[in-house]
């Protein structure tokens, strides 16, 4: 009777074992299978997000822009002006100033590790490897409520108020489909600094053989968040030059 | 010379699988309920200790008594909580000095051995810099003195256990691992009452190591510091073998002592030693490595409170500058020869740390927070973001907002608001008492608030309006004996009777003029055994009599909010004793309870809203060595009891609230945070949204918002508001996909916008949502598919589009009451007017969730405005 007692147990040992022995690469892989398949994202050129984020009953309509060049900006169009945000031409990161609805220049780290980010187009985590990054699974964790696998991701090292800093981000995938669900990062600079951003995604739909978040929430942690929805995304859309370009006076 | 060579010992993690489930079903279930912090951070709480980066000045870290770790990344301007999931009370925060921005170990377990200290669990370390963290053994060491990391090589860490307080342990010493934490070896072990309180290493030998060994031992009524045991010990060959560095050092039996070594001259020793003879007491210093010792000063700012003081810190650069802890702390500039007091701050100084570049800007742990110094210690700042106050209990007053009262450690008593324009401010906070405050309560109808300090040396009668005080604790008449109060004197006021107030002392004393005249309604409800009311000799080699070991006292009373004639009270020494025709007889009820140990401290009692007869009674035996929980539910006035306690429940019990509309739930504060049940007690999960793993010394319930509020003791007042959905959750509501909560009539609440003027660097307590509240339970997360949710009027006409929430559990989700803003054609300008949607108006309305193919809905009321205050 104990033998029997102590080979089930063994038994039981070794499957839960076996379940945890999920390696980073297989998450990664079924991740990037279950929303379209590597190919299919390898292909990717560009996408064209239109959204909404919702500001007390008031909607301010967004259109983002990335390319798999790095190009990228966010458009906001709000009683007939246009304004732009975060808009990166592959040297150059500016924004329109609220006051004077003039572009202006963001300031050089701010640049510096924004471009250095300008080879994560469609995903950070996708061939991380060739873009010369680190993943690191540490294990599971509740996330919303429901089990998550949390990879941690290093980036290569940021300049941050003149001191080199590691840069790094945790994805949580959930354990049922392999779907990221949260994306945390330490906010290294500003009135945030040492805080903990945090973005949950959820609403995945599918656009042409791929899966995308068309709901959103960006917020710091243990502060609340604010939602992004977004009604449609084109992929390879045409975009002209100079969508992107700093307008000089 | 003796040599002590010692076996090997191996620690194994042992982790509860049932604990464990506790918090994953709690973080499935308790979603969009969290709590907020509100602190106060204006009185701050105790740090026992402080750690800075060896390169990058910016970076430092505060370890607490009870509120966890935080780090600081901008030169001590801010702090962030970095260790919220794991045992609050911290002994030692070392970062490694090969790795400092990557490797930081806690050592949980505080070694500033008061009445009120928490206890520890282990030791952790941080593989990135606070972020994550694994646990690496050390299961019982029950409070961690200090580590030290080898200067080149990180698997090597040494750490110094002081061990079990209240009991008799084996697992004190010196330990060390050579695989970076996987196992443990014993390097240096005395005996069961003895325990290493500190470890220096010399950093350009780092096989040189020096160890203090000190007996000592705590029981609810006596404390007793040093013995024939205690002593210094060095070692040159990485900790194989040790020898007593004792010449030059008093002879006889000795008390706690600190040891450091000169960052700068290695050669260069300083120890702090309580001894037998006052005369020998002081500080040494040895200038061999500690062949030879020589008393150099015996200030009373050296030798006082040894238990509670012995950090002693040498300037990085300079061997002669030398700063020990103390009432005020010391600092000598002639290498130990004569001191002064440092800066004036908040008493009782435990830590120091010198800036790793300019010795003149120093940070120093305090009973009352963290301090920054700029010109070498005589002007001391305090840091005004550590909410890191050790409250003992928590009331609140039927205003709106309502107020939340209580006393904290070595921080006096205060009332402050729920809420408040621009978050709860500092200046929010009002002082109602000073010393060590412990129970506050609000006169239930009058502007009159009760507070006390310490073993009811005073309580106050404070007429709020007219700002007068009156002192009103019960005295002694003629032939009574000796009023014995606890340093936590039990108050509390009558959910009957307004002006009614009780105290307890060793009998139960009774006011019905709100404290101008007292009558005992009780024979001495203890077991007066006299064996442990000798308070007055304890302290060991330093006497120590300050009325914190008082003991056969009253320390729970509760009347019966169904029967004014009903009263239950708990003993400190393990008495339960309830009346039922107001104090005209007495039954004692505690020798019904199954499984606890006799004389365990009865530390709330809880009768039930429901039946007079039944009640629930919390006991919590770690001042006797017995960490287990302990909670009991009786029905028929205590002739039985059963427990209510299940094994996913970790960390001794302090206090119970029951709901007031549901009684199968129940809301159960340990040392290690808070549990939540809703089947009364059958099973028990752990809420976690921002509640830290911290004491909950005591919880109330707002019966007009449905809120918890909880008293922690580091940090400060934690509440979860409006907790009516845990009422509705049952079986039936877990197995729906989708079920809303019962919603009360909203209400819009106006209030004016001038508040907020705190700066950046100090601590504000969010406000409550002004927000409706919607909140449903979700059987699983929502992660594909569209799912949306919108106001609607009863025609289902949409007014306002909402983001629904998606976890699993219960999800909250807030409407400002607010339709959609208007649109407006294309200007130059933007037009302001628009950017503000119309409110709606009173009425009644609907939401509904579309997720998928499913509608789901629930109609409710919208209420006429409410003015506050």
């Amino acid at each position: 009777m104990k033998a029997i007692k102590l080979v089930t147990m063994v038994l039981f040992l070794s499957i839960s074992g076996m379940s945890y022995a999920q390696t980073v690469q297989e998450i990664l892989d079924k991740y990037v299978e279950n929303t379209g398949g590597r190919a299919k994202w390898e292909a990717l050129k560009g996408m064209k997000m239109t959204a909404s984020v919702n500001q007390q009953g008031m909607e301010i309509p967004l259109t983002i822009i990335s390319l798999k060049d790095g190009r990228q900006t966010t458009n906001i169009n709000f009683q007939g002006m246009s304004i732009k945000q975060n808009v990166f031409d592959g040297t150059t990161l500016w924004s329109t100033n609220f006051m004077s609805m003039k572009a202006e220049k963001s300031d050089a780290e701010t640049t510096a590790i924004f471009k250095a980010t300008s080879t994560d187009f469609p995903d950070p985590l996708l061939n991380y490897k060739a873009k010369g990054y680190q993943v690191e699974l540490l294990g599971k964790e509740s996330i919303e409520g429901t089990e998550t696998f949390k990879i941690k991701l290093t980036k290569k090292p940021v300049m941050v108020e003149g001191q080199l800093q590691d840069d790094i981000s945790y994805y949580f995938f959930d354990t049922e489909n392999f779907i990221r669900i949260m994306i945390e990062n330490e906010i290294k600079t500003g009135q945030g600094k040492g805080m903990v951003s945090q973005v949950t995604m959820s609403d995945y739909q599918e656009v042409d053989g791929l899966f995308f978040p068309f709901s959103m929430a960006q917020g710091v942690k243990g502060l609340g968040s604010q939602p992004i929805v977004i009604s449609k995304i084109e992929l390879n859309p045409t975009v002209e030059d100079s969508e992107f370009v700093f307008p000089e006076e | 010379m003796k040599y002590i060579i010692l076996p090997f010992f191996v620690f194994f993690t042992i982790i509860s699988s049932e604990a464990q489930e506790a918090v994953t079903k709690g973080k499935e279930l308790f979603g969009d309920l969290k709590a907020r912090q509100i602190g106060p951070a204006l009185m701050s709480g105790r740090i026992s200790d402080l750690e800075v980066h060896p390169s990058n000045d910016r970076i430092i870290y505060a370890g607490t008594a009870g509120g966890g770790v935080w780090k600081s990344v901008d030169g001590g301007a801010k702090f962030q909580s970095i260790f919220d999931d794991y045992c609050q009370s911290v002994g030692a925060v070392v970062l490694d000095p090969s790795q400092p921005d990557k490797v930081v170990w806690v050592g949980t377990g505080e070694t500033w051995t008061r009445n009120s200290v928490s206890a520890g669990n282990g030791i952790y370390r941080s593989g990135d810099g606070g972020t994550n963290w694994q646990k690496m053994g050390l299961e019982n060491s029950e409070r961690i003195g200090n580590i030290i990391v080898h200067p080149k090589n990180s698997d090597i860490v040494y750490v110094a256990v002081l061990g079990a307080l209240w009991s008799d342990s084996e697992d004190r010493g010196v330990y060390k691992t050579t695989d970076g934490g996987k196992t443990w070896n014993k390097i240096l072990y005395v005996n069961k009452t003895t325990g290493c309180a500190d470890l220096a290493i010399d950093p350009s030998n780092p096989g040189t190591l020096y160890a203090s060994f000190w007996e000592f031992r705590r029981t609810p009524w006596s404390f007793s510091s040093g013995g024939h045991s205690s002593a210094l010990y060095k070692s040159t060959d990485e900790g194989k073998t040790w020898a007593k560095i004792h010449n030059g050092l008093p002879a006889g039996q000795l008390g706690r002592m600190g040891i450091a070594v000169a960052p700068s001259n290695p050669n260069i020793l300083y120890t702090v030693v309580e001894s037998e003879q006052n005369k020998d007491k002081g500080l040494y210093r040895s200038d061999d490595a500690g062949i030879s010792w020589k008393l150099l000063s015996n200030d009373f700012g050296l030798v006082v409170r040894p238990f509670y003081f012995s950090r002693i810190v040498v300037d990085p650069k300079n061997p002669e500058v030398v700063v020990k802890g103390g009432l005020f702390g010391s600092i000598s500039r002639d290498g130990g020869k004569t001191f002064k007091n440092l800066g004036p701050m908040h008493a009782d100084i435990h830590d120091i740390a010198f800036d790793i570049k300019n010795s003149d800007r120093m940070y120093v742990g305090t009973d009352g927070g963290v301090y920054r110094t700029w010109d070498g210690g005589n002007t001391m700042e305090m840091v005004e973001n550590l909410p890191v106050s050790q409250f003992y209990h928590v009331t609140v007053d039927n205003q709106t907002p309502y107020n939340i009262y209580g006393g904290l450690q070595d921080n006096g008593s205060w009332y402050g608001p729920s809420s408040s324009p621009g978050g709860i401010e500092a200046r929010d906070w009002h002082s109602v008492g000073v010393g060590d405050g412990f129970r506050v309560y609000p006169h239930p109808t009058k502007k009159i608030v009760y507070s006390e300090m310490q073993g009811a040396d005073n309580i106050w009668r404070l007429d709020v309006d007219r700002q007068q005080v009156k002192t009103i604790q019960p005295l002694p008449v003629e032939g009574d004996p000796k009023l014995r109060f606890n340093w936590n004197t039990s108050i509390t006021t009558s959910p009957n009777k307004p002006d009614r107030i009780y105290v307890g002392s060793q009998f139960l004393h009774k006011s019905e003029d709100m404290g101008d005249n007292w009558v005992k309604i009780s024979p001495d409800l203890t077991t007066n055994d006299p064996a442990k009311q000798d308070q007055a000799s304890s302290g060991g080699l330093s006497r120590d009599n300050s009325g914190a070991e008082n003991h056969c006292t009253i320390f729970t009373i509760a009347e019966s909010e169904l029967d004014e004639k009903i009263v239950w009270v708990g003993t400190d020494d393990g008495q339960v004793q309830v009346t039922q025709d107001g104090g005209k007889t007495w039954k004692n009820v505690s020798a019904t309870l199954p499984g606890l140990p006799k004389n365990t401290w009865c530390y709330h009692i809880e009768p039930s809203h429901f039946r007079k007869g039944s009640a629930y009674a919390v006991f919590d035996g770690h001042s006797m060595g017995d960490m287990k929980p302990y909670a009991y539910k009786t029905t028929d006035f205590g002739a039985t009891w059963t427990s209510i306690i299940t094994p996913e429940i970790e960390g001794f019990t302090r206090s119970l609230k029951e709901d007031y509309v549901n009684e199968n739930l129940l809301f159960l504060g340990t040392e290690l945070g808070l549990y939540v049940t809703m089947n009364g007690g059958k099973n028990w999960m752990k809420f976690t949204n921002n509640v830290p793993a911290v004491a909950v010394m005591h919880i109330a319930q707002h019966k007009g918002t449905n809120d918890i509020i909880l008293a922690t003791h580091g940090r400060g007042v934690i509440i979860i508001d409006d907790v009516s959905p845990l009422r509705q959750i049952n079986e039936t509501t877990l197995n729906k996909e989708l079920h809303f909560f019962d919603l009360n009539p909203l209400t819009v609440i106006e209030e004016n916008g001038f508040g907020g003027a705190s700066g950046e660097t100090q601590f504000v307590g969010p406000n409550p949502s002004k927000s409706a509240r919607f909140a449903y339970y979700l059987k699983k997360r929502h992660t594909f598919g569209k799912m949306t949710m919108e106001i609607q009027d009863l025609q289902g006409n949409k007014l306002s589009e909402l983001t629904p929430g998606k976890s699993k559990g219960i999800n909250v989700v807030e409407w400002n009451f607010r339709t959609k803003s208007p649109k407006v054609a294309g200007g130059k300008t933007f037009s302001a007017g628009s950017m503000t949607a119309p409110r709606v108006p009173a009425g009644k309305y609907k939401v509904v969730i579309q997720k998928g193919n499913d509608t789901f809905s629930q109609e409710f009321e919208v209420k006429m405005i409410r003015l506050l205050q």
